[in-house]
């Protein structure tokens, strides 16, 4: 029925045009996929034409319709039963996806806390190895002497290659902080993201050197032409995609025209 | 003249750095500059403004903050660490990190004893100037939101701090806040968003003047903490403000490229009372002025557009003398380019990578000022990303094109280039002598055999290049025990001299064939800008950044004729006007007497058999001697033969088989690639 309208729009938009907004309007915030998205943007621009193509993609299994047939009076009272029916619909599998997903992650989490009893160690090792580490952290303290805050660090990148590392016995050993430089290189991002905004962000009146080039030629006491046409070189990116565009719009004229 | 057939190459896409803060030393009269890629460049202003020293930046040293302790300089930049400067070295002392995250501003209090750092966590720090390292003191009061800009009032006991919506005043001694300003918000659209307090002003009578991104410079008084004055000098925002040093002048540079003065004046003659009144503005500048000087006869300016802009203050400054001209400084003072002679290629710098080009072939003769058809492109043989962070200071290729080498801060990378038809193998040269850790300069003898390399103290390594090893052969010392870096080091064509010039304006002459000082050039008040040995008389020529010339012999070690001659009727006034220094001396071998020169906007032979112009001459005569009949010609030509047809000229060099390599950039190439400037409506357009 729906894709019918869109051909035929003639006969039933009257009545079935605020429907389709209307049930569109609910399905997008739930489904809030990034289909909905576009369809609002289509909405808003209110041509019956193009806010029935999308939807038909989407909602074709549950409204069977033939195409041959020809349209049938629907009542205001059908669709919107129909409409809700649609909605519930929708709100169900989510809900049920929602369940599922819930029930993996528990079950993942069962996993991971079973794994980690399996590998803790028996109580004994450990106070054998409390005793005997306490002994060699003071040892390390004072070879380094206190310059950095040292930490110990899983034994996880085996290629990584610390010039600070310390091996034990075991599968631990002890290396210097290093993430501090990650740390300061996400703040300096931020702080130059920072200036670029309040410079160049939104709110901020800024043109393109192109408007100044321009600018600078009218004001100018001799005046030429455009610096797009003096200098062959300058906007290639934008020439390339107006020769592009403008192929592809003869190719379209001539198919229309045949 | 000569004729030459003229490679005329545009392929080099130098794209200055944009200026992101200055500072300037009262005491020595020196400007340093930063750059957003994290260079630091000194400008001496005694002499005509000539860039003294470069110091090559790092990836991540975004600096925001930089001022001068006595003759100390220090940074401060977003990578959150306070940095001092090593301006005998041209490189980093050391740096520091303040762990208050990204610094946005630095100030000394006027004595020097302690600097503050503004940080992105809200915390304003003072550290303690001492001898050889500065030591965190202590934090002042900690504000919500990060401190964009701090100034010292004079006395030193009070800071007033800019930062998201309003002023802070502390005591400094106390270190407590004492006053909080509140600065009002743009109107309409921008009423949501915070105002920026993007610099701060505290002047010796408790003004504080802020210029915030609102376009507003405010005058508040710290003592009552009200607002006594607001101009509205912009629509957009004032980014940097500076005020000359007996506090009558202030200076507030915007997004729109002005420069917007204001003077602290009487507003009648009976009345006794001063205050700030606009007076002048300027406009220099295409994009964002960003920083701003103050000095006693001038205002420096510099911003997005990449331009060092000196503006004499015309009420300042005799209106005939030299002073009184604008400045635009836009491409370095020294040479990028450097080409290989005999293989013809052009190796150019930037500060991230190399390219290595083979210049093209042209087919045919062509009469005066014809385009010959280009038979063979040029092809960019090689491109050298650098290693590490740190940018790439110096660099140099062979004359037969068979070496290759530059230089960080941190290390010295030699390669060895093999060309076989179309193809180009690079190997790197793995074992280098320890000798050639901190270079300044690098250049190739004549035949390639020797690799030359300044050091510190002006001293001078010299390195044998055999295939299988590079060995150290020597290091030349000069006697004056100067501790300036040496910024040009040129070789003799026959492989027998090496001169060196350092920033104390000292040229030293090494024999190379005895390894040892042979001597040095008697010192001239400027600095020299370009040195290079005559291949066959073997007379130095040294151009200096006050535009005079001297030819001095090696032989008898002294000043030439033909220099003292220069000297004594002098050098044309259209000559000394000229504002960007001769960067380049080449010589023609087909006639001794020509000596080729070229600064930004001209390329100039000089030739040594003809008279001097004086100064009734017509100067730029080109034009009218080719109109001349020959015999005429004669009577009228003079010495100084320019060619102004090529402009923004990197380099000129002339090649092995008689042809000129001209490397041009034009600056609306530049411009064409600069940030977004703001939109302005002008009428009628």
């Amino acid at each position: 029925m729906h894709s019918r309208a869109g051909g035929q729009p003639l006969l039933n938009t009257k009545k079935k045009n605020p429907h389709v907004a209307f049930y569109k309007r609910h399905t997008e915030v739930t489904l809030s996929t990034n289909m909905a998205k576009k369809q609002r943007g289509k909405t808003t621009a209110s041509s019956p034409k193009k806010c029935t193509e999308k939807p038909t993609e989407q909602f074709s299994f549950m409204l069977e319709s033939s195409d041959d047939e020809a349209p049938e009076e629907v009542t205001f009272e059908d669709s919107k039963v129909q409409a809700l029916r649609s909605m519930n619909n929708a709100l169900e599998t989510i809900r049920r996806e929602r369940e599922l997903q819930k029930e993996k992650r528990r079950k993942r989490q069962e996993l991971f806390q079973e794994q980690k009893k399996r590998k803790l160690l028996p109580a004994d090792v450990l106070d054998e190895i409390d005793t005997a580490s306490s002994n060699t952290h003071t040892k390390v303290g004072d070879e380094d002497g206190e310059k950095r805050p040292q930490e110990v660090k899983k034994k996880r990148k085996k290629n990584g290659i610390h010039v600070n590392t310390r091996n034990f016995t075991g599968s631990y050993k002890v290396t210097t902080g290093e993430d501090q430089t990650a740390a300061s290189s996400f703040q300096l991002q931020a702080a130059q993201d920072f200036i670029t905004s309040r410079l160049y962000g939104p709110g901020v009146c800024r043109s393109t050197s192109n408007q100044l080039f321009s600018i600078q030629n009218k004001k100018g006491q001799n005046k030429n032409a455009a610096v797009q046409f003096v200098k062959k070189d300058w906007a290639s990116a934008h020439k390339a995609k107006a020769e592009k565009l403008k192929k592809r719009w003869i190719h379209k004229q001539k198919l229309t025209s045949c | 003249m000569g004729e030459f057939k003229v490679h005329r190459v545009r392929f080099f896409d130098y794209m200055p750095s944009a200026i992101s803060k200055m500072a300037f030393n009262f005491l020595s009269e020196r400007l340093a500059v930063a750059r957003a890629d994290g260079a630091v460049e000194i400008f001496k202003f005694t002499d005509n403004y000539f860039q003294e020293k470069v110091i090559p930046g790092r990836d991540g040293r975004a600096i925001e903050g930089m001022c001068w302790v006595g003759q100390r300089l220090f940074s401060a930049g977003l990578n959150g660490e306070i940095t001092e400067y090593d301006l005998e070295n041209l490189r980093p002392k050391y740096s520091m990190d303040a762990y208050g995250g990204p610094i946005w501003s630095i100030s000394s209090n006027s004595q020097g004893t302690l600097l503050a750092v503004g940080c992105e966590d809200g915390t304003v720090k003072m550290f303690e100037v001492l001898e050889e390292k500065i030591q965190f003191q202590r934090n002042l009061d900690r504000q919500k939101g990060r401190i964009i800009s701090l100034s010292w009032h004079p006395s030193g006991t009070k800071i007033a701090a800019g930062m998201m919506d309003m002023i802070r005043i502390f005591d400094a001694e106390t270190g407590r806040a004492t006053h909080r300003l509140l600065v009002d918000r743009g109107l309409g659209m921008s009423k949501g968003r915070e105002v920026v307090v993007w610099s701060v002003i505290f002047l010796s009578d408790n003004t504080v003047v802020s210029g915030d991104s609102a376009g507003k410079v405010q005058m508040w008084d710290s003592i009552t903490g009200t607002l006594r004055k607001t101009h509205l000098v912009t629509k957009w925002d004032v980014l940097a403000l500076s005020v000359s040093q007996d506090e009558s002048s202030l200076m507030a540079g915007t997004s729109e490229g002005t420069v917007v003065q204001m003077q602290f004046l009487q507003s009648s003659v009976e009345q006794q009372e001063r205050q700030w009144v606009r007076t002048r503005t300027f406009k220099n500048h295409s994009h964002d002025v960003r920083a701003l000087v103050h000095t006693d006869c001038a205002v420096v300016s510099g911003g997005m557009d990449t331009h060092l802009v000196v503006l004499p203050l015309l009420d300042q400054v005799e209106k005939s003398s030299k002073e009184a001209k604008l400045r635009k400084i836009t491409f370095p003072h020294r040479s990028l380019v450097r080409c290989a002679r005999k293989a013809g290629l052009l190796l150019f710098q930037f500060p991230d990578h190399l390219e290595l080009w083979r210049l093209g072939e042209s087919e045919g003769q062509g009469k005066h000022g014809d385009c010959l058809p280009v038979k063979r492109n040029p092809e960019k043989l090689l491109q050298l990303t650098r290693k590490g962070e740190d940018h790439i200071c110096c660099s140099a290729v062979s004359p037969c094109g068979g070496w290759l080498v530059y230089a960080t801060v941190s290390a010295v990378r030699l390669y060895r280039l093999q060309y076989d038809n179309n193809n180009v193998s690079i190997s790197r040269v793995s074992k280098l002598p320890k000798e050639l850790r901190t270079v300044h300069q690098l250049c190739f003898s004549s035949d390639s055999s020797r690799l030359f390399a300044s050091s510190t103290h002006s001293s001078v390594v010299v390195v044998a290049l055999s295939n299988p090893e590079v060995k150290h052969l020597h290091t030349l010392k000069c006697k004056s025990g100067s501790k300036q870096p040496l910024h040009l080091l040129v070789p003799s064509d026959d492989g027998k001299w090496l001169a060196t010039a350092n920033a104390d304006c000292e040229i030293h002459v090494y024999n190379l064939h005895k390894m040892k000082l042979h001597c040095t050039v008697p010192v001239y008040s400027s600095c020299p800008t370009a040195i290079a040995i005559h291949p066959s008389t073997c007379n130095l020529i040294s151009v200096h950044a006050d535009q005079q010339m001297f030819e001095f012999s090696l032989q008898q070690k002294e000043y030439t004729e033909w220099s003292r001659r220069l000297h004594k009727e002098g050098l044309h006034s259209l000559w000394l006007d000229r504002d960007t220094p001769v960067t380049r001396v080449a010589f023609n071998p087909e006639n001794p007497a020509h000596i080729i020169l070229h600064d930004t906007f001209m390329f100039c032979i000089v030739d040594q058999s003809l008279p001097l112009p004086d100064a009734q001459t017509k100067f730029y005569n080109q034009m009218t001697l080719r109109s001349l009949p020959a015999a005429e010609r004669m009577r009228h030509s003079h010495a100084f033969k320019i060619c102004k047809y090529f402009q923004h000229l990197m380099t000129v060099e002339l090649l092995e088989d008689h042809s000129l390599v001209v490397v041009e950039r034009p600056l609306m190439d530049i411009m064409s690639k600069l940030p977004a400037p703001v939109r302005q409506k002008k009428f009628a357009t």
